[in-house]
């Protein structure tokens, strides 16, 4: 037998060892962000790049919003009335299909230049040019030109009275076009293939915002610093800005821990226990993001989700009130499919009800006995802290009662966006996000388009509505654009294959000294305007 | 030597083949993993983003072009970043390195050290102890101790630091080995090698505690299989310090197979800390693995198939040599 002496030893090392690693950690920890002036903000990050004429994710947004300066913006929390910004102003004419913008002369640019039309120019045809994400934003605009250095003229084929609050979006921001080109930049056509200046811009920011990027790394953080050349009314109060990629069960930690801390994807559920908490703000309010059911409008994919009255069974037997129970705090009823932010939306009043008398009749008159479909979702994705499983369990509860069988089939959205954008799915949950806030990026419910298609809803289908559509969408006086939008949705809710459910609550924590801290549909925050008691 | 290096090429070859075949038959299309919901309906994005991609072209010669390229060091570029693959593993590789030593450093000299003590004190209350104990660190889910820990240490006690690899006011130090702590150290940064320092403690000790268990019940077995020799019992019989027929004869005769575990175990980690990474907020390669499978990515999943096939190439040669070191009667071919 060994001898016990050297068990003790052993024995001793290992501990000291542990003792010494820990205690060498733990002597100088201390949460250090008030001490430096840096606001630091927790985000589970879907960010690609800080091109601005590339990034269309949220994350990158909200980089973008603070690196890249705008021809108009949205303050606060408002997102149906864009600001100047670069822009003093704008004249609309020809029945919406020209703009003309006029520009601010103060503006500098971090290096110092200033700030032209030809720099708008350039930045809006790079966006077009380089076919990528946000590109589709001006794809109705058909010329791009300077006037002068200080007027920017952009004429569409139609008429385009979504165009104040498509340019107020973060993939708008201008950039410095000599820069830009210096470092293999380029707006001709062809860019997607010729553009070279990414890298750059992931590396240094070319804009005229109040901020500059430091540093970026898609998987750990983005730093920011102040612009000192910054012209402008959103004066930053925090020199540093330091952005992480933290999920949400690691913010929850870290806000109660933090100072000069925000978080940005807790779950209303998760934030639960903050709310009362002294040391924070928690605000939990309505997102634009909207969750729909859809039965497939197309007898070829399904006789029975095409059936009228069948639709109108489910229409009427979903139970509205308990899936917003089920999306936590904050969150809302989705009267129509335009969120309750965006002009045209419609009031809570013209929801429709559950009616589980009426979905019974409905679903008699309908001839289908004991009807069998599939549910559709993708099963690895959630948003604002909801999954996509637990909602569709509680639809295919609250369908069963009637005697609607709903089969879940759950797929990874890298598989289930197929079926999806393919048309083929019998019912489908799934939400829409806006690309820009107005009631125009809606008109993708109807027959015919984008998401109408998806749902088996062709061109043809429904003659009125989309009549409607076609005027609502180039109206260009926001009282009447607004009360058309909420026609179409009425009609949309009498009659169409879609059932819009609820808005998710969007959680936003930040530490109790912070000030300005506003959510926005947009742009989630602005981080320049935030500041500290 | 040789033949061993050829035979390694093949299996390389060999790895990047099924890589491309399984990720080629999962459903699904990269555009559509890759592009947003309007920019997919646009022909003009997709065909841009196929043609950048080479998805336009048939899998034969998508295939081609790869492993040419691969010949060139150039394992394409990653559709999700549009960084060269090369360039992020770079980057996302050392992150979980730094991880892995340290964990693998704790886990042997902690492992080891209570596996010798175990078969030291075979069948008393020490030995029964720690083998619950070990069987308690392999049946433990790595995910829920790293929130335990999370929560315990930094939130409830504030000892250790949170997630990510340094504080918020500590800025990236410039990479030259992508440690970290070497990295500031190089640059004069103490103040920030030793704030990601303290941020290694957490995960490693996670990412520790399960190949502890392991160390623990391969080195008690070894050093028991070991300990009842007879030229043991000669060494004791002929007045051998005891701390020097342990280091010496025993443990020397029992490393090898507690070497294969180690080995193993350093491979797990450098390839396996998915969860860990996720939940520290560690960009390693373990999240950036995650992230291609999730987006389609092809090239970036390609690289890190690849990666993970080195990493245990590597490790197994490395034992296989190792063996040769510590015991001459076994030879490398």
């Amino acid at each position: 037998m060994l001898n016990s002496q050297a068990a003790r030893r052993a024995l001793l090392a290992v501990a000291g060892i542990l003792a010494v690693i820990v205690v060498a950690a733990a002597a100088a920890n201390s949460n250090n962000a008030a001490a430096s002036g840096t606001l630091v903000v927790d985000k589970a990050f879907d960010l690609k790049t800080a091109d601005p004429q590339r990034q269309f994710e949220v994350s990158g947004g909200i980089i973008a919003h603070v690196l890249y300066d705008t021809l108009l913006e949205f303050r606060g929390s408002d997102v149906t009335n864009p600001l100047p910004s670069l822009a003093t102003g704008y004249k609309a004419s020809n029945g919406a299909k020209t703009y003309t913008f006029t520009l601010r002369r103060d503006v500098r640019f971090s290096d110092g230049t200033p700030l032209t039309a030809k720099d708008v120019v350039f930045s809006f045809r790079r966006l077009i040019n380089l076919k990528g994400n946000p590109s589709f934003l001006l794809a109705n605009v058909t010329s791009i030109s300077a006037r002068g250095n200080y007027t920017v003229v952009l004429k569409s084929k139609v008429s385009n009275p979504a165009l104040p609050a498509i340019v107020a979006n973060g993939s708008l921001g201008i950039v410095n076009s000599k820069v830009v080109k210096a470092n293999g930049g380029t707006d001709a056509v062809g860019a997607d293939k010729t553009d070279k200046a990414e890298t750059f811009l992931n590396r240094t920011s070319a804009g005229s915002g109040p901020y500059v990027l430091k540093s970026f790394n898609t998987t750990s953080r983005v730093e920011l610093t102040t612009n000192p050349r910054y012209k402008g009314r959103r004066v930053p109060k925090f020199s540093n800005v330091v952005m992480r990629n933290i999920q949400a069960p690691a913010q929850l930690l870290s806000i109660q821990r933090g100072t000069n801390e925000i978080s940005l994807d807790l779950s209303p559920d998760q934030a639960g226990p903050l709310f009362g908490n002294k040391n924070l703000n928690v605000q939990a309010v309505a997102g634009p993001n909207i969750w729909f059911l859809f039965a497939n409008a197309n007898p070829k994919i399904s006789e029975i989700t095409a059936n009228k009255r069948f639709q109108n069974a489910i229409r009427y037997q979903l139970d509205y009130n308990g899936t917003v129970r089920l999306a936590g705090k904050g969150s809302r009823r989705a009267a129509g499919v335009v969120p309750s932010q965006f002009l045209g939306a419609l009031p809570d009043s013209a929801a429709i009800k559950q009616d589980v008398t009426r979905a019974k009749a409905e679903l008699a008159a309908s001839g289908l006995k004991n009807p069998e479909v599939e549910l559709e979702f993708p099963s690895d994705f959630t948003s604002s802290g909801l999954s996509f499983g637990v909602m569709a369990q509680k639809v295919q509860a609250d369908l069963a009662k009637i005697g609607i069988k709903a089969n879940l089939v759950g797929k990874p959205i890298a598989t289930s966006l197929a079926n999806y954008r393919a048309g083929t799915e019998q019912l489908g949950l799934w939400l829409w996000g806006p690309d820009y806030p107005d009631p125009n990026d809606y008109l993708v419910f109807l027959p015919g388009q984008l998401v109408g298609l998806r749902a088996g809803w062709a061109a043809g289908a429904d003659p009125k509505l989309e009549a409607l559509g076609r005027k609502a969408g180039s109206t260009q006086d926001p009282k009447v654009r607004g009360k058309l939008f909420q026609q179409i949705q009425v009609q949309l809710n009498q009659r169409g294959p879609f059932f819009p459910l609820f808005q998710p609550g969007q959680v936003v924590a930040a530490s109790k000294n912070l000030t300005g801290v506003a959510f926005n549909a947009t742009y989630q925050i602005d981080l320049a305007t935030i500041g500290s008691k | 030597m040789a033949r061993r290096f050829v035979a390694l090429l093949f299996l390389g070859l060999g790895i990047t083949l099924i890589a491309f075949l399984l990720t080629n038959l999962v459903p699904g299309d990269p555009a559509a993993a890759n592009l947003g919901q309007r920019a997919i309906e646009d022909p003009a994005a997709v065909a841009s983003f196929r043609e950048r991609y080479g998805l336009d072209k048939s899998l034969l010669e998508q295939y081609g072009v790869y492993v040419w390229r691969l010949a060139h060091g150039d394992l394409g570029e990653s559709q999700q970043a549009r960084l060269p693959v090369t360039t992020e593993l770079g980057r996302f590789i050392p992150a979980t390195a730094e991880l892995a030593l340290l964990s693998i450093l704790i886990a042997v000299v902690v492992g080891v050290g209570l596996g010798i003590l175990a078969a030291i004190r075979h069948n008393r209350l020490t030995d029964h102890v720690l083998r619950v104990v070990s069987l308690t660190g392999v049946s433990m889910p790595t995910f829920w101790l790293a929130l335990v820990a999370l929560y315990v240490f930094f939130f409830r006690l504030n000892w250790l630091p949170g997630t990510g690899r340094l504080d918020p006011q500590f800025s990236e130090p410039e990479q030259r080995t992508g440690f970290f702590t070497i990295d500031a150290m190089l640059q004069g940064e103490w103040a920030t090698a030793a704030d990601a320092a303290r941020h290694l403690v957490l995960p490693s000790l996670v990412l520790a505690l399960y190949n502890i268990g392991l160390l623990t019940r391969y080195t008690r077995t070894a050093v028991l299989d070991v300990v009842n020799n007879d030229y043991i019992r000669a060494a004791r019989a002929k007045g051998i310090p005891e701390r020097r027929v342990v280091l010496r004869h025993v443990l020397r005769a029992a490393l090898p197979s507690v070497l294969t575990v180690i080995g193993l175990a350093f491979a797990n980690v450098m390839t396996g800390a998915v969860l860990v990474e996720n939940i520290f907020a560690w960009p390693g390669i373990g999240q950036y693995a995650y992230r291609s499978a999730t987006t389609l990515d092809l090239p970036a999943i390609m690289g890190v198939s690849l990666f993970v096939a080195v990493v245990y190439i590597i490790v197994n040669f490395v034992v296989d040599v190792l063996y040769g070191v510590i015991d001459p009667r076994i030879r490398v071919a």
